[in-house]
């Protein structure tokens, strides 16, 4: 029995709102107790700023396509190179680490969970070989339904059991845990050539539409009763004007879950744009904002852009092929069999360019006027709009006006013309940001029944000890000690065992693969439908070979949902 | 000026790659800075794996000159980001000698490894026997290879030299491999002996080859004949490759189309 007393903390727990108490917690075998004996370690907090260990809802590092960013660009992995430390491995990389840098990283940061935003079901063994490697956090990955061409035709055929039965059937087989779609039905136009530019255009040869898509996944997703919400990448990524879109997207959620959000919208910061072209491209963040704010059935997260180096990556071929025309840069895309795509494309933000600019400051007003910071997650879209060891300064950016005003003389002089960002006063506090980096995570993913992102008692001892009085600091002037105190714990806990202390990690903790497993009527089992198999004669893998395996994961717990069909 | 005498000494496991980017000319200037090589995952001091031995002084890299000697095959990153002074290797070198170099001399008397020269920018390499795969090409997902400075092969060179060949020039005396020159953008490579698949995707730079190339590729379009002013043959001049709209010129004295 193994016990840990972490003394004179000062706690923000918002699932359980503590907002700033000084306390002690209790830890028993990797759980949060009432209390514990007297022979239990002590770790004095010293009345540091303690948290629930960091949550990150969408990030992408562990797969095919964060693989092949990572050969693709060698200067990107001499840019970051650690030495063998101890227990720790050597690293390499800056915006696509290999799987220990990645792990570090988000450790020294005070996180210990983990989504990966895009897997696509025939790639999840890779996926979950990476899992394994990244051992000082719990991962649960995203599958990829945008293109998936069972899920198309049954749609068109009005089949919505159907589509339920192919969504359970395929998270179970790829261990998967919840439903992605990412341009929905684009990816699947791209393969012949040509892009989805709105909600309502229709797939080549399926003739569905993403309005139709992305009504039915819902419905799938609450009839199978699934933790997590629908989490979408809309249409029409990254094009002036897009804004549009989204707002229309936004307008087909109904609100069915009074647990959750019915939609998790990615990256909105991306979704965001107005203007025609380049020319006139401007910040539409206040419209977005005010759709959110009326929908409390709508969780976003940022995917802020922050300046200099990175990797874009992303089911959205499409997108990509836009983003490599206009860079030129090397370029890759991949055609996913029957179900989705992706592309890979390095790129440079830059102060001095406006577009870039302008995108910087679209995702700070996102959060700023999002009213509600349980609706509003920190994200970068890692790497996409910059590697996640940028959400210090993202949170410094929120909390001091002082510092926002700072950064903005020496962005592109027209962005003042362009974005709202200036006009806003609004400091986020301790409590709000300790919402958008883990609570609301844990809230939106469905997983505080599972004992994430709180402190309370039957928690997953998953702590962040980061160090820094809050009583004694004005982050409104001070930021720079705040975003100090974020790059690195004194102590991070996960699972009740310390994997990170000042930035030191150890190599041991009991890292655990999140997936879902819907139970279907026997007669939507899939496993043995002759229909279904079909499919399976278009693949380069057999239907046995596609399936992951549950012991091909690394510990791994499952998450058995009973479907309402 | 300043001899540095590295020696090899007798290895157990001979196998272990060792990692030796800090030889370079100018890390001797002062005589008592402590430097460190890889061997396997281990940094070790220099003088675990070399016999060292210096004559004379030097108060700049160009006065320095370091030589080489003993079972050196299996040494890497010989040279890395060297930019002045000379090194010298009696026998055969690992991989990736000279990489990112910009000034200097390093002469093989032996073989050198894959990645001779990778992505170097200016200086000069000469190595007496073979070179491997990949001289003075760009890494794997590197837009650009080398950039500037001249590497000269007396032996044979292997697949994909001078890929995506930007600036300077390679000579190659003997035959050199397969994809030779593919996505070359600039710069000149010069092969006396035969290679086959030439120029890939080429859109600038000049490649010229007195042999035979095999499988030559289709996508370059005849220009004519010229006299080579030196060697006094004729070569038949293609522009390409057309498949990238190149801009590219390569010269071959014979072909035998795939
Ligand atoms: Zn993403």
């Amino acid at each position: 029995m193994a016990e840990l007393l972490i003394k004179n903390a000062c706690v923000i727990d918002p699932i359980n709102r503590i907002n700033g108490e000084m306390m002690d917690i209790a830890v028993r075998d990797g759980m949060i107790v009432e209390s514990v004996g007297p022979a239990a370690a002590v770790i004095d907090a010293g009345g540091a700023l303690t948290l629930p260990g960091g949550i990150d809802s969408h990030t992408h590092i562990c797969g095919t396509k964060v693989n092949f960013g990572r050969y693709m660009s060698p200067e990107d992995m001499r840019a970051g190179r650690t030495t063998r430390r101890g227990e720790m491995h050597a690293t390499s990389g800056y915006s696509v680490p290999t799987c220990y840098g990645n792990s570090y990283r988000y450790s020294a940061m005070g996180y210990t969970t983990v989504l990966e935003g895009a897997m696509a079901p025939i790639g999840a063994r890779h996926t979950h070989e990476e899992f394994a490697h990244t051992p000082l956090q719990d991962a649960m990955a995203n599958v990829l339904f945008d293109g998936n061409w069972g899920i198309m035709q049954a749609i068109r055929d009005g089949d919505q059991d159907r589509v339920a039965a192919i969504v359970a059937w395929t998270l179970a087989a790829a261990k998967g845990f919840a439903i992605k779609l990412t341009n929905p039905g684009g990816t699947e136009a791209w393969g012949w050539g040509k892009n989805i530019t709105c909600i309502n255009d229709r797939v080549p040869y399926f003739e569905v539409t993403p309005t139709e898509i992305i009504r039915s996944m819902i419905r799938a997703n609450e009839s199978l009763n699934l933790p997590h919400s629908v989490h979408l990448h809309c249409n029409n990524l990254g094009t002036p004007g897009n804004y549009a879109c989204t707002l229309g997207t936004f307008d087909l959620v109904p609100d069915l879950n009074d647990k959750r959000q019915t939609l998790y919208a990615t990256h909105v910061q991306f979704h965001s744009y107005g203007g025609s072209t380049w020319k006139d491209f401007c910040s539409k963040s206040e419209e977005i904002a005010r759709s959110l704010n009326a929908k409390p059935q709508i969780v976003i997260d940022m995917g802020q852009v922050m300046f200099g180096k990175t990797t874009t990556m992303t089911a959205d071929g499409p997108m990509e092929f836009n983003l490599y025309r206009l860079h030129h840069n090397k370029w890759s895309n991949h055609d996913v069999e029957l179900e989705t795509g992706s592309g890979v494309v390095p790129v440079t933000y830059r102060r001095s360019n406006l577009v870039n600019s302008v995108m910087w400051a679209i995702g700070l007003e996102l959060a700023l006027l999002a009213r509600n910071p349980w609706q509003c997650i920190l994200t970068t879209d890692n790497p996409n709009g910059a590697p996640f060891v940028k959400y210090p300064e993202i949170i410094g950016l929120l909390m001091s006006q002082k510092y926002r005003s700072k950064i903005f003389a020496t962005v592109h002089p027209q962005t003042e013309h362009r974005t709202p960002l200036q006009a806003i006063d609004r400091e986020l506090d301790w409590y709000e940001i300790a919402v958008m980096t883990r609570a609301a995570q844990a809230k939106a993913l469905g997983i505080i029944d599972l004992g994430k992102g709180h402190l309370g008692p039957g928690a997953i001892a998953d702590i962040a000890i980061y160090p820094i009085q809050i009583k004694d600091i004005d982050p409104s002037k001070e930021y720079e000690q705040v975003i100090r105190a974020f790059q690195q714990t004194n102590y991070t806990i996960k699972g009740g065992n310390v994997v990170s202390r000042n930035g030191y990690c150890t190599g041991t903790s009991h890292n655990t693969t999140y997936w879902v497993k819907p139970e279907v009527p026997a007669a939507l089992d899939l496993d043995h439908d002759p229909e279904f198999e079909k499919y399976f004669q278009l693949y380069t893998v057999r239907k046995s070979n596609y399936i992951v395996q549950e012991r091909a994961l690394h510990l791994n717990r499952c998450i058995e949902t009973e479907a309402s069909l | 000026m300043m001899t540095v005498h590295l020696e090899v000494k007798k290895r157990k496991n001979p196998y272990i790659p060792i990692e030796a980017d800090e030889i370079i000319p100018k890390n001797f200037i002062n005589k008592d800075q402590e430097l460190f090589v890889w061997r396997g995952n281990r940094k070790v001091p220099l003088e675990e794996v070399f016999l060292k031995r210096i004559e004379g002084t030097a108060s700049y890299a160009k006065e320095i000159e370091i030589v080489i000697t003993g079972e050196s095959g299996r040494i890497k990153r010989v040279g890395e980001y060297m930019d002045a002074g000379a090194i010298l290797i009696e026998g055969d070198i690992g991989m990736h000698c000279g990489n990112f170099m910009s000034g200097g001399t390093i002469e093989i008397r032996g073989d050198a490894d894959a990645w001779l020269g990778r992505e170097m920018t200016g200086g000069t390499i000469v190595c007496r026997g073979n070179a491997g795969d990949y001289c003075g090409s760009g890494y794997r997902g590197e837009k650009k290879g080398m950039r500037g400075g001249t590497v000269e092969v007396f032996g044979d060179a292997g697949d994909f030299t001078a890929e995506a060949l930007a600036g300077g020039t390679i000579v190659v005396h003997g035959n050199a491999g397969d994809l030779c020159g593919a996505e070359m953008k600039g710069g000149a490579l010069v092969i006396h002996g035969n290679a086959s698949r030439v120029c890939g995707n080429m859109s600038g730079g000049t490649c010229t080859v007195y042999g035979t190339v095999a499988d030559m590729l289709p996508t370059f379009a005849y220009v004519g004949t010229t006299e080579d002013p030196d060697s006094r043959t004729a070569l038949t001049e293609f522009a390409g490759d057309v498949a990238n709209r190149g801009k590219g010129r390569l010269l071959v004295h014979s072909f035998i189309r795939a």
